[in-house]
This record gives structure tokens, C-alpha cells and sequence, in this order.
């Protein structure tokens, strides 16, 4: 099992940038390299810029706690994957913490880099409404 | 108009891959005839033996710990110098076509320039050179990947797509799955024509890229060629080239089961780890496949089909040499041939590579064929070079000064131009931290016939194991002297050495974005 997290500060409240996040189908609005996200159920499905796709299961979205909770189910076939976004107030702004638990561990290194890059893409996001490299916009996302 | 320079590479090639290196499986007498013109080169070693370190230590000629590429899956700074640039800067025009790697690639976000162009197939970064390439047409491994090659034989040939062995499985670790005949690990028939495998396309790229340059431009076109990397899946029309059942088996594969694990009972812990299923110390290996399980049979089947594609790879160097003095370019051509490191296709018992510096994987092929106009004379040079070598060695080749960043010297010309540079042997370094935890370093010199390297502490090593051999005496690297205690002095010398010798390693250290 591989474990790792990455977080970063984002100048806005905590329920401004939790808004963001718990609306699961934006994710590739602050994702780079995700060009789309849908929403069926709790199944997400998530496009890529290299022409995959991946399937998700939404196992949480807590909005007391402001966390948000998710499994790849497919096609990678994982024998364990929980990814994780906490967000939490942080002095005046708001902290978020991006983890990601996995085995078997191939995918670690790449997740790890990725997920960094989606915290910053979130706070380009919130604190500038810059939309994330690659993201192709609702019209695109949802015919895909 | 100056010295045309053409760099030919293969991925994962042994020594005895070449007739001209004593081979006596694979046929390759384009290779060998040049040789025969020029230089050959009996001990030339790869500063890392996988292949993202190796490719930038080329591209830079810096050894590894200054380049910053410690393993697969570290990308090469986007500002890296590189000889292509160097030479692109000069008025060369550069081209690349094959697999260049050096930059990940398990990349689904496309976070990547080389995989983004993959993926467009586009020729250049937003119209820029890319590292000095103002040209690159990429393959890999396979119909599968973030390459040109994958999207022209999705294009013109996806009946062939399925054809492929694929490289990784659906966890994405490096599949363990047999075929062939024998069911040895990334082995399959392959059903897709010679004329649409990667060999041939990667020729065929840099041939139509050499047709649009003007007969008194000068160029350094970089053929890389994927093969003989696993998967070893050439085309099955070629399979009656090298028949595996008539193959003896490598001399480097000890046949008796005790005598095998004795020898590497003696080498370090993480040997026989390995090999009996217990470690898993870098991705570059099936983490499902158990080497103790490996066959006769199937060692002879991994080096046919080896050999097959060293074959194939001979005969398309033909080819694109043919173009060359087609354009009236011979005379003033320089070739370069070689690998970016080995394979164990069998020694000890083993496949693939990793944290083992031994022959297999650092004993590399090299030939120079310098421009006939140069009139050097042929030679055979024994003095250690490595790979780091070779970008001072095309600035030389260029008549443009060697760079201050680049740590390798042009290549001796016949080993009393060896010695004049006073060249003290050549390293080889090897740091992989798996996300399993498994952590491995190796620092390695090979001087004198001699190949120390030690082990610093890991989860595998305490710091105070290595391993020592000399080549003279045990060409085969079965007998570890590291503790004979009448080889200590020496031990102790070639740990000096190797420790002068070593440069500081650049900082930041950079991170792994990728397994590879």
C-alpha cells in the first residue's frame, strides 16, 4: 500500500472553496490534463487529455466536515484506492488537503504529481476563475 | 558544410548483441561493416542502467547525479542544456525519430511536451525545437503509448494494434504475462507485417525527415530505435531468422539450479531476493514474475527473439545509410552506434534489469564509423568510456568547443589518446526509491579490469556490502572478492577512486512523477 497527500493554502473561505470541490462533476474545471467530468449517481466518470478515461464511485461528500471521498473502480484495476479532499479553515483563508491511498503502488508517483497540480489548478480556480489546462467545458465534457 | 552526423540507437542491447563484438546469434553486418571502417569500442558503460538516466545522460553528457535524473520516471528539466541544442544553435538541423524518453511516460494527464506531441503528432513543441530537436517523430514499446507511432498505426493499420504484447497490464504494473512458445514473460507472436513494425517505421520516418534537408546543410539525426527492448514480440515473419530450439544456451547462464543460486547467494542481499519472488525493488521488472521459475527454454526463446530484432534493426540502419549516399552525404558522415544500457536475457538466471551492475546490463555496444574525409584510422579502443562521452564527442565531431557543463571528453580515437586524457575509469550509478518503501543505491567503478561497486544503506543493504570482480580472471562475474581479504587494499583503492571521481550531486533533488 502506498499512502501520500499534498495540500495547499488557497486565499478564500473554506465553504467557498468546499463549494467548488463537493460539486464533483467541476473537477476537471481545476483538474490539468482532465478534460472532463460527469456525474451519474455516485459514478463519476473522468475524461483525460491522453484519451482515457477512468471511473470513479463517489464514497463521500461530507459537507459538515467539508470532505470529500472517492474510489477508482475502473478499467485500472486497483485492489484498494480511496482518494480524499479535506478542506478546512485555515487563518483567513482555507487549507486542503489532496490524499490518495493505493495498491498495487504503480500509479503512486504519477497521482502524486498530478494531484499537486490539481491543488494549485483549484486555487487558480477559486482565487481567479482560471479554468484548468486541458478542460474542455460542459458542452465537450458531458457529450464525452 | 561540415560533418554530417548520424546517432544510431538501440534500447536495452547486450555487448554480444553484434557479430562484430563476437556474437555469434544475431546477424548484423551493417553494423559490423562499419566497425570494420572505424572504431570499436570494448568497454563502454552506461552511467545508469535504465532508461530515462541513461537518455539524459546522452543528451546532456553529464553523469547522472548532475543531470538530476536518478531513475525512471524523473523528468529531465525543461532547461537542461543538450547537445542537440548545442549543434541546433550551430546551424545543424536535428531531428529525432524513435523513442527519446525523457520525460515520463505513464502520463495520462499529459503533463508531459514529448507526450502532448505524441499525442497531436505534432513535430516540434508549439513550433520550438524541442531539446535542441527542431524535428521528432516518437515510438515505443508497442502499439500502446503517447507516441506518433501509436497514432499512425491507429490511423493506417488498427487491425495490427491488437497484435502487440502489452507492456503493462490493467494495474498498470509491467505485465508478467508469458506467451510464445516457451510462455517466457513479455514474449508473444506478433502477426503485424515487418513493414508496419516500429523498426521499420522509425527508419522510414528519419528517411522522409533527411529528404527535406538541402544537399549542403549539415545535420545530426538521432535514430532510436525501440528494440530490443522487451516486449520481445517481433514480427512472426522474421521468426524463422533464429529458431530458438537450435540456440545454446548464454554463456552467462549457469544451467545447474544450486550452482545458480550460490552465485548469487554471494553477490548482495538483493540478488536472490529477487530472484526467489521476495523483492520488488523498481517497476522496470514484471512485479508479478519470479525469475527462479525462468526455463532453459525460455532463456532461448527471450534471445531469439532478441536477436530477431537485432536483426531487424541492422537491416533498417541499412536502409537509411543506403539514403545517405544516395544524397552524395557518405564522405562526410560520421555514425555512432549504440544503447542506452544492456539486458540480462538470461545471466544468473535472469531477465530484464535493475539494481545489478554486471555486465549484462553495463558492457554496451559501441562503433563510431568517423567521416572517411576525417581519415581516422580503424581501431580497436579498450580504454573504459561510457555513454557520457558521446555528446562531447559530436560538439568534436562538429568543430564546436565541448560546453563546460557537459562532464564527458570526446571519445579516444585509439587507447594512447585514452591514456593521454587521463581518463580513471568510468561510473555508474543506480538510486531507486519504489513506492513499496524498497529503497536501493549503487555506486559503481569499472578501472583496470577491475568492477567494485558498493551498496549505500537502504531497506535492502546496511551501507557495508558491495560487490568486487575482476573481469580478467572471471569474465563472468560469478566470484565476489568484496570480502577476500586479500583484494582489500584494492577494494579500499577503487572505493578512493570512486569517490574522487564521483561529483556532487545537484540540488534540488528532483522527483519522481511517474514509475516511468
Amino acid at each position: 500500500m502506498a499512502a501520500f497527500h499534498n495540500e495547499i493554502l488557497i486565499d478564500a473561505s473554506a465553504d467557498e472553496v468546499w463549494a467548488v470541490v463537493a460539486a464533483a462533476e467541476r473537477q476537471a474545471e481545476w483538474f490539468p490534463g482532465m478534460v472532463s467530468s460527469t456525474v451519474d449517481g455516485d459514478i463519476r466518470t473522468i475524461g483525460t487529455a491522453a484519451g482515457g478515461f477512468m471511473v470513479e464511485q463517489i464514497l463521500l461528500v461530507d459537507n459538515d466536515r467539508r470532505r470529500f471521498e472517492y474510489t477508482i473502480t475502473g478499467p485500472l484495476q486497483f485492489e484498494h484506492h480511496l482518494g480524499s479532499i479535506q478542506v478546512e479553515p485555515h487563518g483567513g483563508g482555507a487549507r486542503v488537503v489532496y490524499g490518495q491511498d493505493l495498491r498495487p503502488e504503480s500509479l503512486t508517483y504519477v497521482l502524486r504529481a498530478a494531484t499537486g497540480d490539481a491543488l494549485t489548478g483549484l486555487k487558480e480556480l477559486v482565487e481567479n476563475g482560471t479554468t484548468s489546462r486541458g478542460y474542455t467545458g460542459p458542452a465537450q465534457g458531458e457529450g464525452d | 558544410m561540415g560533418r554530417r552526423i548520424l546517432f544510431v540507437t538501440t534500447d536495452q542491447q547486450r555487448y554480444d548483441a553484434l557479430g562484430c563484438n563476437g556474437g555469434r546469434i544475431a546477424r548484423t553486418p551493417v553494423i559490423d561493416g562499419l566497425a570494420a571502417q572505424g572504431l570499436r569500442y570494448e568497454r563502454a558503460h552506461p552511467q545508469n542502467v535504465v532508461c530515462m538516466p541513461s537518455r539524459a545522460t546522452i543528451l546532456t553528457g553529464q553523469h547522472v547525479r548532475r543531470h538530476g535524473v536518478w531513475m525512471n520516471g524523473v523528468p529531465l528539466p525543461a532547461d537542461a542544456p543538450t547537445v542537440a541544442g548545442v549543434l541546433h544553435e550551430a546551424g545543424y538541423r536535428t531531428g529525432l525519430f524513435g523513442k527519446a524518453h525523457f520525460e515520463p511516460f505513464l502520463d495520462p494527464f499529459l503533463r508531459f511536451p514529448e507526450n502532448r506531441m505524441g499525442v497531436t503528432r505534432a513535430t516540434a513543441e508549439d513550433g520550438r525545437p524541442h531539446r535542441g530537436f527542431e524535428h521528432m517523430e516518437f515510438a515505443g514499446h508497442g502499439a500502446a503509448g503517447l507516441v506518433h507511432y501509436g497514432g499512425w498505426l491507429r490511423e493506417h493499420h488498427p487491425e495490427h494494434m491488437a497484435g502487440f504484447y502489452p507492456v503493462l497490464d490493467m494495474t498498470l504494473e509491467v505485465s508478467a504475462e508469458g506467451g510464445g512458445d516457451t510462455g517466457a514473460p513479455q514474449v508473444r507472436h506478433n502477426p503485424v507485417p515487418r513493414d508496419v513494425y516500429h523498426t521499420d517505421w522509425v527508419a522510414d520516418r528519419a528517411i522522409a525527415w533527411l529528404a527535406g534537408i538541402g544537399g549542403n546543410e549539415d545535420w545530426f539525426c538521432w535514430l532510436s530505435f525501440p528494440d530490443p527492448h522487451h516486449p520481445w514480440n517481433p514480427p512472426a515473419s522474421e521468426l524463422h531468422r533464429v529458431p530458438w530450439r537450435d540456440l545454446d544456451l548464454p554463456d552467462g547462464y549457469p544451467v545447474d539450479a544450486a550452482e545458480r543460486e550460490a552465485i548469487l547467494d554471494a553477490k548482495g542481499a538483493h540478488w536472490r531476493r529477487w530472484y526467489d519472488g521476495n523483492l520488488v525493488s523498481n517497476y522496470e521488472v514484471p512485479a508479478r514474475w519470479v525469475p527462479s521459475t525462468l526455463t532453459p527454454d525460455q532463456v532461448r526463446e527471450v534471445n531469439a527473439m532478441a536477436h530477431i530484432q537485432n536483426e531487424l534493426v541492422d537491416d533498417a540502419l541499412g536502409r537509411v545509410l543506403a539514403t545517405i549516399e544516395g544524397r552524395g552525404w557518405g564522405d562526410d558522415l560520421d555514425v555512432v552506434f549504440t544503447t542506452d544500457h544492456g539486458e540480462f536475457q538470461g545471466d544468473f538466471g535472469l531477465l530484464f534489469k535493475g539494481p545489478y551492475h554486471v555486465d549484462a546490463l553495463m558492457r554496451l555496444p559501441l562503433v563510431w564509423r568517423p567521416a572517411p574525409s576525417s581519415a581516422v584510422p580503424a581501431d580497436v579502443v579498450t580504454t573504459p568510456v561510457g555513454l557520457l562521452d558521446l555528446a562531447p564527442t559530436f560538439c568534436r565531431i562538429a568543430g564546436i568547443e565541448v560546453p563546460g557543463w557537459m562532464d564527458g571528453l570526446p571519445l579516444p580515437l585509439s587507447d594512447d589518446a585514452g591514456g593521454v586524457h587521463g581518463r580513471r575509469g568510468v561510473l555508474t550509478e543506480w538510486d531507486s526509491v519504489h513506492p513499496n518503501g524498497t529503497e536501493v543505491h549503487l555506486q559503481s567503478v569499472f578501472l583496470d579490469d577491475l568492477l567494485y561497486t558498493r551498496y549505500e544503506a537502504g531497506t535492502c543493504h546496511d551501507g557495508t556490502e558491495g560487490e568486487l570482480y575482476d573481469l580478467a580472471e572471471d569474465p563472468l562475474q560469478r566470484v565476489n572478492l568484496w570480502s577476500d581479504p586479500e583484494r582489500r587494499s584494492i577494494r579500499d583503492d577503487l572505493g578512493t577512486a570512486l569517490e574522487d571521481a564521483l561529483p556532487e550531486r545537484s540540488q534540488p533533488v528532483l522527483m519522481a512523477e511517474s514509475p516511468v
